[in-house]
């Protein structure tokens, strides 16, 4: 068990060691000068010059590259070009923000998918299995922008139920993060948003769920279960969505690491300052120290999501923890 | 006739044909080339590609082929503004408040020196009457002198046509008129402007939430090169002029200036004046500043630091600046845009703070001596700033609160229902139309100084030739341009100095007609000729 850990843990480092250095690559081929940013034309030659050197742009690409391996390991990730400010306090703002906006409705997502998809399962073809099939596909084949303006459109100008749109209301700052999230105020702005994230992401862990329920519940066991006598809700939840869930932790580890980064819709429509919208103005501006960091941030956390995701399949399936096929 | 007599007929007829052809060819040079528009993106500013295209459009009636290639804004400003490798470009020069002072339009733009990699003068015009023109009228202090050659420099570029202005946009923007009154707007800056911000008021808690796309990236007086950030600080730091309403540098930290002689400037400093953590504001300051910003090679002065030899405290109150050479947008450009910074705190920065160069200092808490000080700042989110009531001049509101949205829409969708009560800047002319039929909603557009321009590579073929260039001039879709794409929230463009700044502005430099037969009289004029379908030659060389 220690050496799977360990092996999955190396397999992990060298994933992430490649994702720096495509990053580093892909950066570096986008056309467009990055210092073209930060140095508007009306500056003169010197002043332009001082910034280059104040940013390290003058050093050449091999040294550039050996200054950012050191940097990203020891979280050093430089300074942004457009604010100067240390890129690391910049993107862990921006993560808690993110990180606010999506584990509620991710949380509820995958929780009421979960549970959606063994009631289909267990009553497959029925009413609630094609309805919550149907609905899940429209929510998930719409675009984030539509759900999130319609549901803007009904709740928040029209019955004007919900604000719309921000972390909380202007000039009510309550002062620390912690006073922050506990207060009514943010709560109420962080329903919408909610309620279209999981609109978003039900459909995903609930289908798979349901099929990998119904292939659980042809199996011996679940058989034998049955023909032991045990309630059917016993059958369904302990012994066969034990087993089915498997395949929805799996998907679930990729499901979370996209919606981390992937959110500047949402973000954008919901004016909630995160990591989607800062990932893609930094792309934008050429601004390579946030927009490299950002990326490798969001390939730590996908990476880091799937060891955590090898290692929790030794809790869920004991063929893994003992070691055998 | 016999079959001898018809070959030698047909001989000689093919013959004639052939030399005649060559000899036509002769007459007229090679077709025009094919010449591209380099512009932003819809997504950077959706009125550019728009107009690029009419552009293009409107060159084909030429008998010339024109296309518009829209492409990254950071790539443009890279290929034209560094590199001088481009053809045609459509820009939008912002109407800034340094850039009321004619210097920028007649100077940065179109003198011949300006002419380097990154310089501002990228169509590479070389003018050695507009240079004199341009070099006498930053060196004439007084205003009615420095009149003449600016009225002149409008006249020698108009005439010459580098490039062309297109149209004069005015800046679109909203706000609630049940919850602001009082509101004073400059010239290029609309309703977002310092005299609104000191002299509106407004209701309920007394502080405006006025709302803005895009969050200010830093707040450190130094490091500031961006009109974003300029609006911001301006407001928590001072300045000892500042632009008044009427685009004349006024004094205010200042109370009055004299120039002892073309290169001296004395400056009368107020006193009573206070820090917003209670201390005083000396001239001790005043002078630490220049000297500061000078040593740090702070951005956007370098340049204008460089021509400053000397700052001195002859008196009590009294600064006295010795320049190199004399500048008359010294006043304007420097002392009207400097932010005056405290010793007690930068003296100590970088040392103390742990960086090497204040550039980097975060300033996570200004401290300034404006009539606004600094509460709180949410990245992303908010900048909240509450009224100096010991200030000399103390806004009539409690406070601004800046409110960053995702997007225009959502700052327009907020000023209707209330949760916003203006916008900070521009806000799109589409979303200002909608904005005009909801109650207690002010929508419209605001003067401005800055312009759509439409600059030509000088040189390259076919924009070395002036007689090509005052030809297009004739062929620009203005007015199309201003109706269609800019929704009337604009009007066509002649002279570099927009007739929204009326004291510079030259009334002598009128709108071209539009006329496309006029436009290929003059390149008849010019020996340009049309081949068979209709396509544009160059003159025989």
């Amino acid at each position: 068990m220690t050496a799977y850990v360990v092996r999955r843990f190396c397999a992990a480092l060298l994933t992430l060691l490649g994702v720096a250095v495509i990053l580093f690559i892909l950066f570096r081929l986008m056309p467009g000068d990055p210092t073209a940013q930060i140095l508007s034309p009306a500056l003169d030659e010197a002043a332009q010059a001082r910034l280059k050197q104040a940013f390290g742009l003058d050093l050449p690409l091999w040294q550039q590259f050996l200054i950012y391996l050191k940097n990203l390991a020891t979280l050093e990730w430089g300074r942004s070009f457009t604010s100067g400010q240390p890129v690391a306090s910049l993107l862990g703002h921006w993560l808690v923000n993110t990180l606010l906006l999506m584990s509620t409705g991710l949380i509820l997502a995958i929780a009421i998918g979960i549970v959606l998809g063994i009631m289909m399962a267990a009553r497959r073809g029925g009413a609630l299995d094609i309805g919550a099939t149907v609905v899940g596909l429209v929510f998930q084949a719409a675009p984030p922008f539509v759900i999130g303006i319609l549901l803007l459109i009904t709740f928040s100008y029209g019955m004007e139920l919900f604000p719309s749109g921000g972390m909380f209301t202007p000039g009510a700052d309550p002062g620390s993060t912690w006073a922050l999230l506990t207060s009514a105020d943010f709560l109420h702005h962080l329903v919408l948003p909610t309620l279209t994230i999981t609109a978003l992401y039900l459909v995903t862990p609930m289908l798979v769920m349901r099929d990998s329920m119904l292939e659980v519940l042809g199996s011996d066991y679940v058989e034998f279960a049955r023909a032991k006598g045990l309630s059917p809700a016993r059958v369904l939840f302990r012994h066969a969505a034990r087993n089915a869930l498997l395949a929805v932790v799996t998907v679930s580890s990729l499901i979370l690491g996209f919606a981390i980064g992937g959110q500047v819709v949402i973000e954008t429509v919901f004016s909630w300052p995160g990591m989607g919208k800062a990932m893609v103005e930094a792309a934008l501006q050429h601004d390579y120290p946030v927009a490299q960091a950002a990326f490798f941030l969001m390939a730590a956390i996908v990476i880091g999501l799937n060891f955590l995701t090898d290692l929790s399949y030794s809790l869920l399936d004991p063929r893994i923890r003992l070691g055998s096929a | 006739m016999d079959r001898r007599e018809f070959v030698i007929g047909a001989a000689t007829l093919s013959a004639n044909a052939a030399a005649s052809r060559i000899a036509y060819a002769q007459q007229t040079g090679a077709p025009v080339e094919k010449r591209s528009i380099i512009t932003s993106t819809a997504q950077f500013d959706p009125a550019r590609p728009e107009i690029a295209r009419l552009v293009a459009q409107a060159c084909k009636s030429l008998g010339w082929e024109v296309e518009a290639n829209p492409i990254d804004y950071n790539q443009g400003i890279q290929k034209v503004i560094m590199q001088h490798d481009y053809e045609m470009f459509l820009v939008a020069l912002a109407g800034s408040a340094i850039r009321i002072d004619p210097n920028f339009f007649v100077y940065a733009v179109h003198h011949s020196g300006e002419h380097k990699r990154g310089g501002f003068n990228w169509m590479g015009y070389k003018s050695a009457r507009l240079d004199a023109v341009a070099t006498v009228q930053s060196r004439f202090m007084d205003l009615e002198d420095r009149k003449r050659p600016v009225f002149e420099a409008q006249e020698i570029i108009f005439a010459d046509q580098p490039g062309t202005v297109l149209a004069y946009p005015q800046i679109t923007m909203a706000h609630r008129s049940d919850k602001l009154k009082g509101l004073i707007p400059l010239l290029g800056e609309g309703i977002g402007s310092f005299w609104s911000d000191i002299n509106m008021e407004v209701t309920g808690d007394g502080y405006s939430r006025s709302g803005m796309n895009v969050d200010v990236k830093h707040l450190n007086p130094l490091a500031v090169n961006d009109e974003l950030e300029f609006k911001e600080l301006s407001i928590i730091y001072d300045r000892l002029f500042r632009i008044g309403p009427d685009g004349k540098p006024v004094p205010w930290a200042a109370t009055g200036m004299k120039v002892v002689d073309s290169k001296t400037i004395d400056i009368t400093v107020r006193s009573g004046m206070r820090w917003h953590d209670g201390k005083p504001v000396t001239v001790e300051d005043v002078k630490f500043t220049f000297e500061y910003q000078k040593k740090w090679k702070a951005p956007f002065f370098l340049a204008a630091l460089n021509n400053v030899v000397a700052v001195e405290l002859p008196g009590a109150n009294t600064v006295r600046i010795r320049l190199e050479n004399p500048s008359a947008p010294f006043i304007s450009n420097v002392l009207a845009a400097m932010f005056l910074i405290p010793k007690h705190i930068w003296a100590e920065i970088p040392d103390k703070a742990g960086i090497d160069d204040p550039l980097k200092f975060p300033n996570d808490k200004p401290i300034g001596s404006g009539p606004f000080k600094f509460d709180h700042w949410r990245r992303g989110s908010e900048l909240k700033v509450s009224a100096f009531r010991e200030h000399f001049n103390p806004p009539k509101c409690a406070g601004i609160i800046r409110i960053v949205y995702g997007s225009h829409d959502a700052i327009a969708a907020a000023i209707e229902r209330g949760e916003c009560d203006r916008s900070r800047y521009i806000l799109s002319p589409a979303l200002v139309d909608r904005l005009k039929t909801v109650k207690n909603v002010v929508a419209r557009g605001y003067p401005s100084h800055g312009l759509y321009h439409l600059s030509y590579n000088n040189a390259i073929k076919p924009f070395d030739d002036p007689a090509f260039r005052q030809a297009l001039n004739h062929v620009m879709p203005r007015k199309m341009i201003s109706e269609l794409v800019l929704l009337s929230y604009s009007d066509p463009g002649a002279s570099i100095i927009s007739p929204a700044n009326a004291f510079w502005h030259n009334p002598a430099v009128k709108v071209p007609a539009e006329d496309v037969k006029k436009a290929r009289d003059l390149l008849a004029k010019a020996g340009y000729r049309w081949n068979a379908q209709d396509r544009l030659l160059y003159p025989r060389t």
